[in-house]
């Protein structure tokens, strides 16, 4: 495939265009996953409460889930436009499952979602947390390792979806627990990266946008309506 | 003044003696080297290993292989072993009576029962029957509590859940009224509706109660004492589990079926016996005990132990490159084992643990091509090579070197392949026997038991001692003490059970299994098979056949370097009377180099 300006500034517009229509989308996506009841009826819009600025908790049974700054509010769905409210919520079931609990918290000084997950996992009383970007990249931290180590890393988002998702809740807990689970399989696609890599940019660019330096984390209440 | 060179090659290693023969005839030790085996023991393959154990001994004592003036190598004991290992019981579930697996979160606590209903047709319901729901993957979790928790309002008893997804707690969480719920069934569709069911769930680090019990079946079922018969293997397969779900259909069953393994037929010298192999092992090596020396050893034909015992014998012929109508099993050795398999018409991909018999068996060819190794080696080397002496004599002779020891002696050289057994007595005459069973069995055994089809790992965790990764700054080692660092580790050790191969040498294991049932399993394995072959082969080589008539018994071999396996086979001893212990060739050596060092020593 010949790459040209033209051909960049096509995808760039459609993305932006698909951006602007995200509202509207959420509805045409449910049919795809697996089980179209629910989505009528739950798991339609994320609604965060800001609570405040956060610091370290005691509590060995949660879960951070630290969410990039645009996250929910300027971006909406993943890169394969998976409504953020249903990664959210599958991520949250996972850790539920393990009978632990999940805290969710803004980062706004970085859109690194290896900085993001760090943060939250030196906040996370379990020292685990899950980071995570708006396009869907995804990653479990542990709070002694190097920040661009991890315990596991999703990188290519287009091949996320709402199973992967509930996996890496689950895996995070059991890791919060003291487990050993084996990691979260992973599908592998070598055109993921030429297909999307465009769209990627922009979202990330996007998220960039927001990133407040030196800005406080908060912590969040979700709810899912 | 020649220099010469003890050679012997191991099934696994090739070590090398050399020493300096003075004119007095007084021996002064060089230096020792220890290689891998190249190719199958005895067969010209090992010839790069061998030059390669050489020219490592030499450059220890910084000479030049020119120097050597003759190498002497060992007259190998002929002994090839191989292992196998037969299923002999298998669990089938009919009619999908039963769904005994062991979600890791079940959701909810206590015991339900009532008839089998799809969730979607719970706002249908009128009756007042008791109801176990059946949640499809289709249903949400939210979607599946609040159609429970609206149907519990109308009045309808709903009793329990059986869901497909792994939703159970998420579940359990949302309802109002609670009740015990399964999940992971991964054939739900196959669940029959409108049946009698029981479901039951205990709590955390808890085994149910009432299903894994006959007794408590027929409570719940109103069963007859006729009919209760028939479920206690219903009962026994959910013993130790966390949940599990019975459902009543006309015709459901599970039987524990033991497979036609086939019988071993055991030919001594003045007589013949016939085995089943689902007798177990204690009843085949009495047997064994009692006919030895065996002739030879035959698997019925047609039957799955006569499968396994040819292909041991093909092995071997292959390897040897002999007809296979000579090649005789000199010694085989039984081990019960369970080997998890996955049930047959279970519905959720449940796995059962069944009894398998492993089966050692050890042949013995004819002399070994020693001549054909002994002419290449000369021409390449360019060095005399000559065949000396016996290996379990040469063992002895190496043997004796270890300070502290005495005649009469016994070695036990325990390698991978075979257990071997050597006694020189007061006016120096020896005997020896060699045993089916050693190393490679004790993997073989480790592999299946903790399921994990891969025998680089299982071999492994055989060798080292295991340790968690309980944060990473700090692991705890299997005695309970802990090892601190200052330095994080790597993530992928975060929470794993580790296998300690040294100082900072770690190897994750990625199975769920906890470090104290792999290191109980580990333990296990090496008992049965290193501490009984002890056994077995010192009562052979014993003169009176009393094993407590051997004073000193010094262990060799590979295995004998095994951080554990010493101490098991000296406190087993121990009961004997018998002093045993790792041998320490010429006081430095350890247990290593025994036949090499006996080679130069009986120039």
């Amino acid at each position: 495939m010949q790459m040209n300006e033209q051909l960049i500034r096509e995808v760039v517009l459609q993305v932006i265009a698909g951006m602007k229509n995200s509202a509207e989308n959420i509805n045409e996506n449910k049919t795809a996953l697996g089980y179209p009841s629910l989505l009528k009826r739950e798991g339609k819009e994320l609604i965060f409460n800001e609570i405040g600025p956060t610091t370290r908790s005691n509590k060995t049974d949660e879960v951070v889930i630290a969410l990039a700054p645009a996250f929910g509010k300027y971006q909406t769905k993943t890169i394969t436009n998976i409504p953020h409210a249903q990664v959210l919520r599958e991520i949250i079931a996972g850790i539920e499952e393990e009978g632990l609990r999940a805290r969710v918290i803004k980062v706004f000084k970085t859109s690194d979602v290896a900085f993001i997950a760090y943060e939250g996992a030196k906040l996370s009383g379990s020292g685990i947390a899950i980071g995570i970007q708006s396009k869907g990249t995804t990653v479990i931290h542990q709070k002694d390792l190097a920040p661009l180590s991890n315990l596991e890393l999703f990188p290519q988002a287009p091949l996320l979806d709402l199973e992967t998702f509930r996996a890496i809740g689950k895996n995070a807990a059991q890791y919060a627990k003291g487990d050993s689970p084996n990691p979260v399989p992973v599908k592998n696609d070598q055109m993921a990266r030429p297909k999307y890599q465009a769209k990627a940019a922009v979202l990330h660019i996007q998220e960039t946008k927001h990133v407040v330096p030196r800005g406080k984390t908060i912590e969040l209440a979700v709810e899912f309506k | 003044m020649t220099i010469i060179a003890g050679v012997d090659i191991g099934n696994s290693t090739t070590e090398v003696c050399l020493a300096e023969i003075k004119k007095n005839s007084e021996i002064v030790y060089l230096s020792s080297s220890i290689y891998k085996t190249t190719g199958i023991k005895g067969t010209l393959d090992n010839i790069p290993g061998i030059i390669q154990a050489i020219e490592a001994a030499s450059n220890n004592a910084q000479i030049s292989i020119k120097d050597i003036g003759l190498i002497r190598l060992n007259e190998a004991a002929p002994v090839i072993g191989d292992v196998a290992m037969e299923t002999i019981t298998e669990t089938i579930i009919t009619e999908s009576s039963m769904i005994g697996h062991n979600p890791a979160t079940p959701g909810g606590l206590g015991l339900g029962k009532g008839v089998t209903t799809h969730i979607t047709g719970l706002p249908e319901l009128e009756s007042l029957e008791s109801v176990i729901c059946v949640v499809p993957h289709t249903v949400d979790y939210e979607e599946a509590a609040n159609l429970i928790n609206r149907a519990t309002e109308k009045g309808i008893d709903i009793q329990g859940a059986i869901v497909k997804k792994d939703d159970a707690v998420l579940i359990g969480n949302r309802l109002k009224k609670k009740i015990p719920i399964i999940d992971e069934v991964a054939y739900i569709d196959q669940v029959p509706l409108g049946m009698l069911a029981a479901v039951e769930v205990a709590e955390s680090g808890q085994t149910i109660k009432a299903l894994s019990n006959p007794y408590g079946i027929a409570t719940v079922f109103a069963l007859k004492p006729e009919e209760t018969k028939k479920i206690v293997p219903i009962s026994r397969a959910l013993i130790g589990n966390r949940s599990a779900v019975v459902i009543r259909t006309p015709q459901g069953d599970v039987k524990e079926r033991t497979i036609p393994a086939g019988s071993l037929i055991i030919e001594g010298l003045r007589q013949k016996e016939t085995v089943d192999i689902e007798e177990g092992s204690e009843v085949i090596m009495s047997i064994v005990k009692k006919i030895t020396p065996l002739n030879d050893v035959h698997g019925e034909s047609g039957s799955n132990v006569g499968g396994m015992i040819e292909k041991v014998r093909n092995v071997m012929s292959n390897l040897t490159n002999q007809p296979r109508g000579q090649m005789k099993i000199q010694d085989i050795l039984a081990v019960d084992t369970i080997v998890p398999q996955k049930v047959t018409g279970g519905l959720a991909g449940e796995f059962s643990l069944e009894n398998a018999v492993g089966l050692a068996a050890m042949v013995k060819t004819n002399r070994l091509p020693m001549e054909q190794i002994a002419e290449k080696l000369a021409k390449e080397l360019g060095i005399e090579t000559v065949i000396a002496g016996v290996e379990a004599n040469m063992a002895l002779l190496g043997a004796l070197t270890t300070p502290g020891t005495a005649k009469p002696l016994a070695i036990l050289d325990l390698g991978g392949g075979s257990s071997d057994a050597a006694i020189i007595t007061n006016n120096n005459k020896t005997s020896s026997v060699h045993l089916a069973g050693a190393g490679d069995m004790v993997t073989m055994l480790i592999n299946t038991e903790l399921g994990l089809e891969n025998l680089h790992l299982a071999e492994e965790i055989k060798k080292y001692p295991l340790g968690k990764v309980e944060s990473l700054f700090h692991v705890r080692l299997e005695d309970g003490t802990v090892k601190f660092f200052d330095k994080s580790l790597p993530p992928q050790f975060f929470a794993r059970t580790v296998i300690i191969k040294g100082q900072d040498d770690m190897v994750p294991i990625q199975a769920k299994h906890s470090l104290e049932k792999i290191r109980a399993v580990r333990r296990e394995a090496k008992h049965k098979v290193f501490v009984i072959n002890a056994v077995r082969a010192l009562e052979q080589i014993s003169l009176t056949g009393n094993i407590r008539y051997i004073q000193y018994v010094v262990l060799v071999g590979g295995s004998a370097l095994d951080f554990e396996i010493p101490e098991m086979i000296s406190n087993a001893l121990a009961g004997y009377g018998i002093v045993c212990g790792q041998g320490n060739v010429r006081g430095m050596e350890g247990p290593r180099n025994a036949v090499a060092t006996g080679l130069v020593l009986s120039i």
